[in-house]
């Protein structure tokens, strides 16, 4: 590709700018970004860089701030709450990442495939996006209760109570399970929409040479359907680190802080104990976690984007 | 070349239909227990059986629960906003997510990062910095105040790149030598490639935007532009009010994504309908 | 008269409008205050006021009535009202100090009031515009309680509003049903109060049917009033004079036993079993779910629209809570106080005092529109028929008067958090009381060493 639109002749086309046709086209790119990096830069970068500086000092949010350094980061460090929140917020994030991506991944497998009623299927499954993120919280707070619908469901097969919000081994597993029914059927329309793109040639080639179901998934579909991939995955963790309202109004960060994420954590520290400093050096901690895996997942995916 | 399956194989798909229908069905569950709650009387949710069609309707619970506070009002207000930052989310997304997928620049990968990088800081700690944005702008209690920091997402961003790359660039070459300007490939190229991409980004900005809670509740202190799921969650806590009520207005909050999706879910196809077998 | 008055705050006008209230009021007693008819304007200025409160069914609407009311009657002061939740009250407030955009005025729980007072965000009363001729009056027109978190160096900084305590409720006619006599068989100490529970128990099996007894398991707010009378009758505190937290030492490990006692010991309660979806989580009371349970006063209003039975038959009794021994029995007591902002302009802050008096200037009019929500204000009230005729008001008023406060402290939101987490782990973990107390202890004085810092 490269190579071909560099043989192109220079166009004369436009006199001025005096520039060759490479770098106008390169200018295109670059204005078509800008007004995205305009907005940011006024209304995400300037808090961010606001956030990060305001880590290092002191501030109850009626004074002024007052700097005390690395303070904040080496109190959080030794802090109990902190640590716990951290390990909550990983799990979190690798089981809703890892849940959201197979059953999507699934879903969308099941869906695009040539079945009666299909769209009725994906349309009836996207349907769990529907329902306002309030509603979302309360009505599964009533179906996971020691004698709500879940267990209703379950007891035919033998199961006795599951006191799935109140046992803390089972909070975070229950909250991860609420996710991956919120956004699973999200990614699964991105999924599709990117798996009905094949063309069904390719598949039928394949099948001609002899390639069983699953070696057309795996080198065909799945190739294929990489960036879409990329996206999902790295879009989950994204959301898993950030997830704030699912758990706050679900569990309360309960039971005794087993199902408290970094994001809860931020939230408290900096509205309820006023301390904005000490909330902006965790969210730092956190900007750092999502920083080190999207960076970890572009040099995976991006590889295979060289045209 | 189309074969003729054998008529075992032809009847195999709908085999798939249980199965497939069950699970549908068992993942709206959810929602079919919202919407049946939301007739019952208020104490039915207290005995904790379920009880998918009510023996006694109450349709009284939504005039009721819509009368209980300024909830037209908030519907209208959240209507405006979602709107607003998805046509917002439409228009920027695909400039830079056409941008960064097709146009190879110096430091297109770090854009791409620091794009993705608006995604990692949770909303709590940029609250009070973007609050003061736009406090000095004169836009609290407004409705440019409310939408204003969503109108582009990171999220769209991405979204749309990664759709784009796929087009093939023979497309948008050979248009480049018959003279169609980079504005022309963008809007008769590639736009009508991407529309199930666009429906996807647009569904997802309504709908982001229609759950705020923690933004507009910072920025509006006045009934006049509060957002209704301010409203709903005050109706909560106010114990006087059943919960079956608040399960009506759930319902009708419902109601503006589910057309929303209904609108555009034809831009999103799936593989009934196509010649062949997937996967 | 006038030396006593506030001069960063009284200008001519107030003295003014001083002195003619001190000559009307010479001819009551000193400690009742004037009933603030409030004939007078106390500007003639047109004036704007940002007043925020939150969501109370009862209590909202009533202070919003008096609002309008009092622009009704003063034309040019117009109040901008508006309410929240009660949690995003604190944040709204937060934010608005962080910003310059807080209210003139706002209402705020009384156990808030050391973080607020921290801080100096709120502006100290000037009780003669309020009414009283002295601190001295106006301390003993108040409860205790309430005094003690209210007046500080000298100065009072909240009027109150509301201002009650937690009594057992019960439900008379399942105690009938299990030979129990709801006169004789009051449960007085915690023990007492665990075997009865036991006996109102019914189980299903491992399911409970009907728990004896339950407490909130919610909010980190309902933790503390629960548990704090509780600390405090095992012998325990908060802090030490040092200001380290004590909550771990063997007082508060017995308190914590206590509180786990209903559910672990007598089996009469499943803490993972409630109906916890409402704010207050008293529905499995009114729906007969559970016998007894802690609360603050219900009246016939409340009770009515979910169990029209139990109140038309009048089975339900409040019942003082019960102490670790007999004869020192008493709950929490809090409330709600007016208040404020120390940033507000003086004429702003002047008018805020009159419209606060005015507001709860008529207590019968609020006893009629919130019963049975009792007051900190000790005069005025009390001997009047309708108060005297509300049911279970013996047990109410006791538990107002008798009731102790919550920790003062400026790291009140992380003690409630540490302590709610703990009993969490106590009641839903089976976690060990001393060690859950000792994270508790450990988290609290990290907290209170930052505060010490910052």
């Amino acid at each position: 590709m490269q190579a071909q639109t560099d043989a192109l002749p220079r166009r004369a086309a436009l006199p001025w700018p005096p520039v060759s046709y490479r770098t106008r086209i390169r200018a295109w790119g670059v204005g078509f970004v800008l007004p995205t990096i305009a907005f940011f830069a006024f209304f995400k970068y300037g808090p961010m860089l606001w956030a990060f500086w305001l880590s290092f000092t002191s501030y109850d949010m009626m004074g002024t701030p007052r700097l005390v350094g690395f303070d904040n980061f080496t109190s959080i460090a030794h802090d109990p709450m902190f640590i716990q929140a951290l390990g909550n917020t990983l799990v979190y994030i690798a089981g809703a990442t890892i849940f959201i991506t197979l059953v999507a991944l699934g879903l969308a497998l099941a869906v695009s495939q040539r079945v009666p009623g299909s769209r009725a299927y994906m349309s009836g499954m996207f349907l769990t996006n529907v329902m306002p993120i309030v509603a979302v919280c309360l009505v599964w707070r009533f179906l996971l209760h020691p004698h709500g619908l879940v267990n209703q469901m379950l007891s035919p097969f033998g199961f006795r109570r599951i006191d799935w919000l109140t046992d803390p081994s089972l909070a975070m597993g229950a909250i991860v399970g609420v996710t991956v029914w919120r956004f699973a059927p999200y990614f699964m329309v991105v999924f599709v929409a990117a798996i009905v793109a094949i063309p069904a040639d390719f598949y039928e080639a394949a099948e001609i040479d002899g390639a069983a179901r699953w070696g057309r998934f795996r080198h065909i579909t799945i190739p294929l359907i990489m960036p879409q991939l990329f996206f999902v995955i790295v879009v989950s963790a994204l959301l898993s680190a950030r997830i704030f309202l699912m758990p706050f109004l679900i569990t309360g960060g309960g039971p005794g802080g087993a199902t408290r994420v970094l994001s809860m954590l931020v939230y408290e520290t900096g509205f309820s104990y006023m301390k904005m400093g000490r909330a902006a050096s965790i969210s730092v901690a956190l900007f750092a976690i999502a920083m080190v895996f999207t960076v970890l997942q572009m040099r995976l995916f991006m590889r295979g984007e060289e045209d | 070349m189309v074969r003729r399956l054998p008529s075992v194989r032809r009847m195999l798909p709908w085999l798939a239909v249980p199965p497939l229908a069950a699970l549908t069905l068992l993942l709206i569950l959810p929602i079919i227990w919202m919407l049946s709650t939301s007739f019952q009387s208020g104490d039915k949710m207290y005995q904790l059986t379920t009880e998918w069609i009510p023996k006694v309707w109450h349709p009284e619970n939504y005039p009721n629960a819509l009368s209980r506070a300024a909830f037209p009002l908030f519907f209208l207000n959240s209507a405006v906003v979602s709107i607003a930052v998805m046509v917002g989310n439409i228009i920027f997304c695909t400039l830079a997510g056409y941008g960064l997928a097709k146009y190879r620049f110096p430091g297109d990968r770090f854009v791409l990062l620091a794009i993705l990088s608006t995604l990692m800081l949770p909303l709590e700690v940029t609250l009070v910095p973007t609050f003061l944005i736009i406090h000095k702008l004169g836009w609290l209690n407004t409705y440019q105040g409310i939408f204003a920091p969503l109108l582009v997402d990171a999220f769209g961003i991405f979204l749309m790149r990664q759709f784009i790359l796929k087009i093939p660039t023979d497309y948008l070459e050979a248009a480049r030598i018959d003279g169609v300007g980079e504005f022309g490939i963008l809007w008769r190229i590639i736009v009508p490639q991407c529309k199930s991409a666009i429906a996807v980004l647009a569904i997802f900005a309504f709908r982001d935007s229609w759950d705020q809670f923690l933004w507009p509740l910072v920025v509006v202190s006045r009934d006049d532009f509060r957002t209704y799921p301010l409203g709903l969650v005050r109706f909560g806590e106010d114990y006087g009010n059943p919960p079956t009520e608040q399960m009506a207005i759930a319902v009708l909050a419902t109601i503006p994504v589910f057309v929303l999706f209904i609108l555009l879910q034809r831009f999103v196809k799936t593989g009934f309908g196509l010649s062949g077998l997937k996967g | 008269m006038d030396s006593r008055t506030s001069p960063s705050l009284v200008g001519r006008r107030g003295f003014l409008m001083t002195a003619a209230a001190a000559g009307v009021g010479a001819a009551l007693p000193p400690s009742v205050p004037r009933v603030a008819s409030a004939q007078q304007a106390p500007t003639r200025a047109p004036v704007k006021l940002t007043f925020w409160t939150w969501e109370n069914p009862q209590q909202r609407p009533y202070q919003h009535r008096r609002i309008q009311q009092y622009t009704q009657q003063f034309p040019n002061i117009s109040v901008e009202f508006q309410y929240f939740t009660f949690t995003d009250l604190g944040k709204k407030v937060s934010v608005g100090y962080a910003t310059g955009t807080a209210p003139d005025g706002f209402a705020t729980g009384d156990w808030l009031m050391p973080t607020w007072l921290s801080r100096k965000l709120i502006a100290p009363l000037d009780v003669s515009l309020l009414g009283y001729p002295s601190l001295d009056a106006f301390r003993n027109d108040h409860a205790e309680a309430f005094v003690a978190g209210s007046i500080q160096d000298g100065k009072a900084y909240g009027y109150p509003m509301w201002f009650y305590g937690l009594e057992n409720w019960a439900n008379t006619k399942q105690f009938k049903e299990v030979g129990l006599d709801p006169v004789r068989d009051e449960p007085k100490t915690w023990d007492e109060l665990g075997e009865v529970a036991k006996r109102l128990t019914i189980k299903k099996g491992d399911r409970f049917e009907r728990q004896g007894f339950k407490f909130a398991m919610h909010a980190a707010q309902w933790t503390m009033v629960q548990f704090n009378p509780i600390l405090l009758q095992a012998g325990g505190q908060w802090f030490d004079r040092t200001g380290k937290c004590t909550v771990n030492n063997a007082a508060g490990v017995k308190a914590m036993q206590i509180r786990s006692s209903i559910a672990k010991k007598y089996g009469a309660e499943d803490p993972a079993d409630s109906l916890a979806t409402a704010p207050i989580p008293w529905m499995d009371w009114l729906k007969e779910r559970c016998s007894m349970f802690s609360a603050v006063p219900m009246g016939p209003g409340a009770i009515k629209p979910i169990n029209p039975a139990m109140e038309s038959e009048g089975y339900y009794k409040a019942y003082l809570m019960p102490g670790v021994t007999a004869d020192r029995r008493y709950s929490t007591c809090y409330g709600f106080n007016l208040v404020v902002n120390s940033q507000a302009p003086r004429e702003k802050q002047e008018v805020l005092h009159h419209l606060y008096r005015y507001m709860m200037g008529d207590l019968i009019d609020c006893w009629r529109a919130t019963t049975p929500f009792t007051f900190a204000r000790k005069s005025g009230w009390t001997d009047h028929p309708d108060v005297r005729n509300a049911a279970n008001i013996d047990a109410i008023i006791r538990a107002k008067d008798t009731g102790v406060f919550l920790p003062r402290t400026p790291v009140w939101n992380e003690l409630a958090d540490a302590m709610h987490r703990a009993v969490q782990k106590v009641m839903l973990a089976n976690g060990d009381p001393r060690q859950a107390l000792d994270e508790a202890a450990a988290e609290v004085d990290r907290a209170t060493d930052e505060f010490k810092k910052s």
